[in-house]
Order: structure tokens, then sequence, then C-alpha cells
């Protein structure tokens, strides 16, 4: 078994070295694949711009209570006036044993602190600026009813996917705005230009224009001729030619998203020097990238195969793939009909990613969506709260897997279904290719 | 394990020739495109030696060579190559060197890298390919420029580089198309020799051409194709002698055709001269062989610049209307 196993190898190895150096050499002797690379890492590095300009914007606090404002003109917040005790709206009214506080420090001065959110029915938040324990009555305290004056109460509903939020009046109701978007505007763009940028678009139009004339260039040209008259088989040749294709294109796309991580690491907020989270989400990133750039190659490079103008084939694909993108994005995995894609797969592995290097991504989400309960109930006597900055896009580019499975899992299958569609797509390319009478 | 080192001998399950077989046999072999007969039921079987393979443009002498390569399936019929089916099994390539005809090569790479690349492709590994490829390079003269990118190459030399790649795995058959179309008459004469040199070696070469004469002066055994059918197989002398009736022209592009035709005309094959343009000289002859011959040794003396033959009357014409009673 071992030598039969030696003996095989180490011949074909030798055949698929040359074939692999020869077309990673072909590649880099091309004007086209300096042109595809360069263009998509223009495109990207000019988001990155809008990106970091975004990072160094400060984002306008405010005061979603109102009690910044000095009503009576005493020179103390009305906050500071409640807290102590006199009354905010009489001018005779005035805490005169303590110094009046500036104004802003009743702006952003009660943020969201939701602990870790478990299924069911959770306790949680905090009167930071007493307005809601100042309060006269325990009803007024209490309004939630759950007997704990002053908190909030989050119950959440794993089977339907629902969350409900019941605040006792004036708790949490005045977060940081510029904390909360710049944390869920670092991470929207990741994964805004993680999915869409990277995994979609990269994903397609490197193949698009590398792979497609993998085999077809050779046939057109006639050089093929040198390769079919040799002792390999034609699989054997379109295997080797695949892996020269990601050889060139697997380091490119790993060294944009490490450079990418880097830059976004450095530039994104938090207390830490560096965001190493973020380094696992870029991770997953590549990794679906390159996973879809092999499914995709395949598929064209096989298009390129059946039909000369292989490239039209492709493009059709394309479009459908754009689509799936769409629907397995905004559905935010709620829809089957990805699984009938490529990218749909892509986008499940990012998902599982996000989980396992964000597990807090989706509170974040709520928290923002809630935004401190400030809002307006609709004609069905819902409220409709107002979203924290960022909230929507963070909510917009993540996902979950809709799997039913742990997260790990869920990458695990996804990348293997990748890969069954990688190895199907060379079965019938190859097969293609064998029974193609080349001119 | 994965030989990455690739040093030494791969040990592997060789694929055997099947014995006593003619190393190219066809069997009532057919290939149709739609409703055109591209070839009809040929048969043939070649061991040895340097055959030539005649026939006007679109007689079918393509077909046969993508057929004998595995590009194309026949309609119907059998081809073997050492006994086994080659569009179903590449192994016997590893005893087939094949000259393509088309001109595109990898211009970006060197000959070296070039030859030794595809040599990897017969298993070799990259010490054994780079010392066939430098034999190789050396047998066909160009082993001063083996470093230099294809691009820079003369079209001779190109022809020649694609010859050498042809022979890097040592073949026991070597197939040419149209190894000399377009190649400056220094260039053929390597090439020829070159072919020469292999078919004395005891290989089988398989050149294909659409002008006699080239093949004339290669050898003697020829297959004469026309409309998808062998119409002549074997000596060329015979049906030489029945050329020699005919007259034939040669055009030559110089620019001084009367300093030229004054040495010319003294030949005694020459039956006539005339002046087409003022950069033209026609002679007329009925040996052309002989002509071809001796012209070269006159245009060096004459000290003219020469800068094209040609054959307007195509002789491979004459013979296909005499072989088919007038109508090619």
């Amino acid at each position: 078994m071992s030598t039969k196993m030696d003996s095989i190898w180490s011949k074909l190895d030798r055949k698929s070295t040359a074939i692999v150096e020869f077309t990673m050499r072909q590649y880099r002797t091309r004007i086209s694949t300096w042109v595809v690379m360069g263009a998509s890492v223009v495109a990207i590095f000019l988001m990155l711009l809008f990106y970091i300009d975004a990072m160094n914007t400060e984002i306008d606090a405010i005061d979603n209570d109102g009690d910044s404002f000095d009503t009576d003109g005493d020179g103390y917040p009305d906050g500071q006036e409640r807290l102590e005790g006199t009354n905010p709206n009489s001018d005779g009214s005035f805490p005169s044993w303590v110094e009046p506080d500036p104004p802003e420090k009743w702006i952003n001065e009660d943020d969201i602190e939701w602990d870790n959110l478990a299924s069911g029915e959770n306790y949680v938040g905090q009167d930071d600026d007493g307005d809601c324990l100042s309060q006269d009555t325990s009803s007024q305290r209490d309004s939630n009813d759950n007997n704990i004056d002053c908190d909030i109460i989050v119950t959440i509903d794993t089977i339907n996917g629902t969350i409900v939020v019941e605040a006792d009046n004036n708790v949490d109701e005045d977060p940081d705005e510029d904390k909360y978007g710049k944390e869920a505007g670092h991470r929207a763009f990741i994964l805004g230009i993680g999915k869409f940028g990277i995994v979609f678009l990269l994903g397609i139009f490197l193949p698009l224009f590398l792979a497609t004339g993998l085999i077809r260039e050779e046939i057109t040209e006639g050089t093929i001729h040198y390769m079919l008259a040799k002792p390999i088989a034609r699989g054997e040749i379109l295997l080797y030619r695949m892996l020269g294709y990601l050889g060139i294109t697997w380091p490119f796309i790993i060294g944009l998203c490490f450079i990418l991580s880097i830059i976004t690491g450095f530039t994104g907020p938090g207390d830490g020097f560096f965001r190493w989270a973020d380094l696992g989400v870029w991770m997953t990133i590549a990794w679906a990238a390159m996973m879809v750039s092999l499914v995709y190659g395949t598929i064209f490079c096989g298009f390129g195969i059946i039909w000369k103008n292989g490239v039209i084939l492709a493009i059709l694909f394309a479009a459908w793939e754009l689509g799936m993108t769409f629907v397995a994005i905004l559905s935010g995995g709620d829809s089957s009909i990805r699984y009938f894609s490529v990218i749909g797969w892509g986008m499940i592995i990012v998902d599982s990613g996000v989980a396992v290097c964000w597990p807090d991504n989706w509170q974040l989400i709520e928290v923002g969506l809630w935004g401190g309960g400030q809002g307006e109930a609709n004609w069905l006597g819902e409220m409709e709260y107002a979203a924290l900055p960022g909230a929507l896009p963070l909510q917009t580019f993540s996902g979950n897997s809709g799997l039913g499975v742990s997260e790990w899992i869920a990458f695990v299958i996804s990348t293997l279904v990748l890969l069954f569609q990688g190895i199907i797509s060379w079965f019938i390319g190859q097969a293609i290719f064998k029974g193609k009478e080349v001119n | 394990m994965p030989d990455m080192t690739q040093h030494g001998k791969a040990e592997t399950q060789q694929w055997q020739p099947v014995a006593n077989t003619p190393v190219v046999m066809f069997d009532r072999v057919s290939k149709t495109y739609g409703r055109i007969n591209a070839l009809a039921g040929v048969s043939i079987g070649i061991s040895g030696g340097v055959t030539g393979i005649l026939g006007l443009n679109g007689a079918g002498k393509s077909t046969l060579f993508k057929l004998m390569m595995g590009k194309i399936k026949p309609s119907s019929g059998a081809i073997r190559l050492f006994g086994t089916d080659p569009w179903k099994n590449p192994a016997p390539y590893s005893r087939v060197g094949f000259v393509p005809e088309h001109e595109k090569m990898y211009d970006w790479m060197t000959a070296l890298d070039f030859i030794t690349t595809f040599a990897r492709l017969h298993g070799m590994t990259r010490d054994e390919a780079t010392k066939e490829a430098i034999r190789v390079l050396s047998f066909v003269s160009l082993e001063e420029v083996m470093h230099k990118k294809i691009g820079q190459y003369s079209k001779g030399m190109r022809q020649r580089v694609k010859i050498a790649h042809a022979l890097v795995n040592d073949p026991e058959l070597i197939v040419l198309d149209e190894p000399l179309q377009g190649c400056d008459p220094l260039a053929r004469t390597t090439i020829m020799n070159v072919i020469k040199e292999l078919g004395a070696m005891g290989r089988t070469v398989l050149v294909s051409s659409h002008i006699l004469h080239e093949i004339e002066r290669i050898t003697e055994q020829i297959v004469i194709l026309h409309r998808g059918r062998v119409l002549a197989l074997g000596n060329l002398h015979a049906i030489r002698e029945m050329l020699d009736q005919h007259p034939h022209k040669i055009l030559l592009d110089c620019k001084n055709p009367r300093g030229l035709a004054k040495d010319v005309i003294d030949l005694e094959e020459v039956t006539g001269i005339s002046f087409v343009n003022p950069e033209k000289l026609l002679i007329e002859t009925k040996h052309l062989g002989e002509i071809h011959q001796k012209l070269p040794q006159i245009i060096v003396d004459s000290g003219q610049i020469v800068t094209g033959i040609d054959n307007p009357d195509d002789d491979l014409q004459s013979i296909l209307m005499y072989l088919t009673g007038g109508s090619p």
C-alpha cells in the first residue's frame, strides 16, 4: 500500500508541481492579473478611507432625557436638582450645598448596562443618574411590575427569535451615542466590506478574470497542445491549473484581509491597544472568500472549457449569485433559497465566525435597536424605538447560520459544502474537458 | 509522501507498449465535421524512418495528426499508438514528441525554461529535465541563446525550440506539423538536417507539408492525402519521374533581378526567364530538384540579396492533377 502510494505520488507531484509553478508564473507575467488585483486593492482602500474618516468623527451626543437643561435658570441642571431633591422648576429651590454641575455631565449620563443575556426573562439595567430611584412612589419606580425597582426586563424567546424589552421609567435612558456608534459602525464596516466586498465581489471577480481563461485561453491560442501532448490526463491538467490559480488568489486574499485587520484593529474603537477579536472575524472572512473563489474558479474554468464565450455563462451565474448575496445578507439567515447558491454558504462561514469571535454581537444589536427606550407607539400600540447610530447597519450585515447547530459545526458544515461544490465542479469540468475535441 | 525535493528516479508502474504492432496504426479511420468528410476510411501503418505526409491545405493532414495526438475523436475506425488508443489513454505520449503547427508560444519564457517545464510533465525531476533540455537545445544548435526569451527569437529559432521541446523525452515517434512553414532558408536547412538525423537514428518521424520539394529533401517515403483519402503511399521516385514532364516555376524576390538573371540563364535546367516586376525574377524549369540544389550557390556567388524563394506553380498540385486525372 505505502510503496504504491509513494510511487503514484512521487510521479504525480512532479507533474503537478511543474504545472502549478508554470501556471503561477504565467499569471505573474500577465498584466490582467495585476490590473484585477490592483483594482480590488484600490476599491477596498477607498472604502477604508470612509471608515477611517467615520472613526475619527465624533458622533453628536443627544440628551435623550433632557436633564442637562436648567429649566428654572438657577444654574443647576435639572438632573442634578432632581438627584439632590430640590425643585427643578423653581429658581428659589436649588442644592446650595454643592457646586452646580456643568450641563455636559448630564448628557449621556445613563448608559445601557445589560449583562450577558440568556434565554427567558433577564432583569438587567442600572439607574446611574438616580432619576428613577428618586421618584416618589414605588409604582413609578417599578412600572414593569417585577418587584425590583428601576430595572429592565429583557425577555428572549429563542424559539420565535423575538426579544421584548420592558423598562422602568428613566433606566438606561441616556446612552453614549458616540461610544455605541463607533463600536457598531466599526463592526458593520468589517461585516459589510467583508461579506459584500471581499467574500462576494473579490470572491467572484478574481475567478471571473483569472479562472475563466485558465483552459480556454490555452485552447484559443493553441498552446494547449504543448500540455495535451504529454502523458498526463486532462483531468489532472485541470486540477493542477486550478491549484496554480489558487496559488495566486489565496495568498492575495489572505494578505489583503490581514492588512485590513491590522489597519482596522488599530483605528477601531476600544480600550485595548489592538482589537484582537477582530482578527478572528477577518480570518473567517478570508477563509470564506478563499472557499468561494475556489468554487467560482472551478465553475468558471468549466464554463471556459464548454464554450469559447464561457465568460457570458460566468456573468449570468454571477448575476444569480449577486441576487443570492442580497438574499443571504438581507434575510439575516432566515432564507432557505440561499442554500442553492455558493455565496449563501460563504456567508454562513462569516456569520459563524462572527458568532465565535464576537459572542456579544447580537446583544449589541439589540441594545442599539432599543436605544434607551425613546420612541413612539405606532397605530398598533407597539413601541418603535429610535435606534442608536450604527445599530441598523450592524443588524443588516449580521446574520446567523440558520442551520440550527452550534457555530463551530455551522462553520465546518458550510466549509464542507463549499469543498463539495468545488469537487463536483471539478469533476464535471474534467468530464467535459475529456470529451472535448480540441482543434 | 509527496516527493517535493524531487531527487532520484520516480518508481512508477510504467505503461508498456504492445509488442509487435506498428508505431502508428490507422484502421479505416473516418472523421466527419457535420457533413464534411475531413478523413474518409484512412488505413495506414507506419514504423521507423521519416515519412512525409503530403497534401494541399484541407486535405486532412491536420485532422490526421489531431487524431493521432488524441485531440479529436474518430467518427469511426481505430487509431493505435504503440497499440494503445490515444483518445482514451494519454500514456503513449511518454514515447511521442509532437511539434504543433500553431505559431503561438509562451513568449515570456526562456527556451530553457520552456523545455524544462514541459519535460517535467513526462515525470522527470527538475535536475533531469534541465539536463535533458540542455541536451536537446544543443541538438538544434540553440544552446548559446537558450537563456533568451522565446519572444525575442526569429521564426526559425522558434520552430527549432518547438522541435527541441518535442525531443526532450527521447521519443520513438516524432510528429511534426508543417515544421518548415514560414522559415528562412537557413532555418529550413537546419530543421531538415535535424529531421534526417532523427530518421537515421531509427526513430519514426512523421512530417507534414504541402510543398513537395521540401519533403523530397528529407525523405522518399511519402503518404499523399487528398480530400480525406490516401491517394498514394510509398516511394517518391516513381511519382517524381512523371512530374518532370511538367514545367515548374520558381519566383525569386531580389533587389536586382537582371543581375541575377544572367547567372541563372546559363544553367541547362532553366528553360525560361521573365521579370514579373522590377524586384521579382521568374525562372521556368523542368528539373525543380536540381535547380533548388544549385540556386543557393549561384545566389551567393552573384552577391545578390534574395529575400524570398517561392514556387507559385505548386508542384504538389501537379502531382495531384496527374494522380486524379486532372481534377484536383
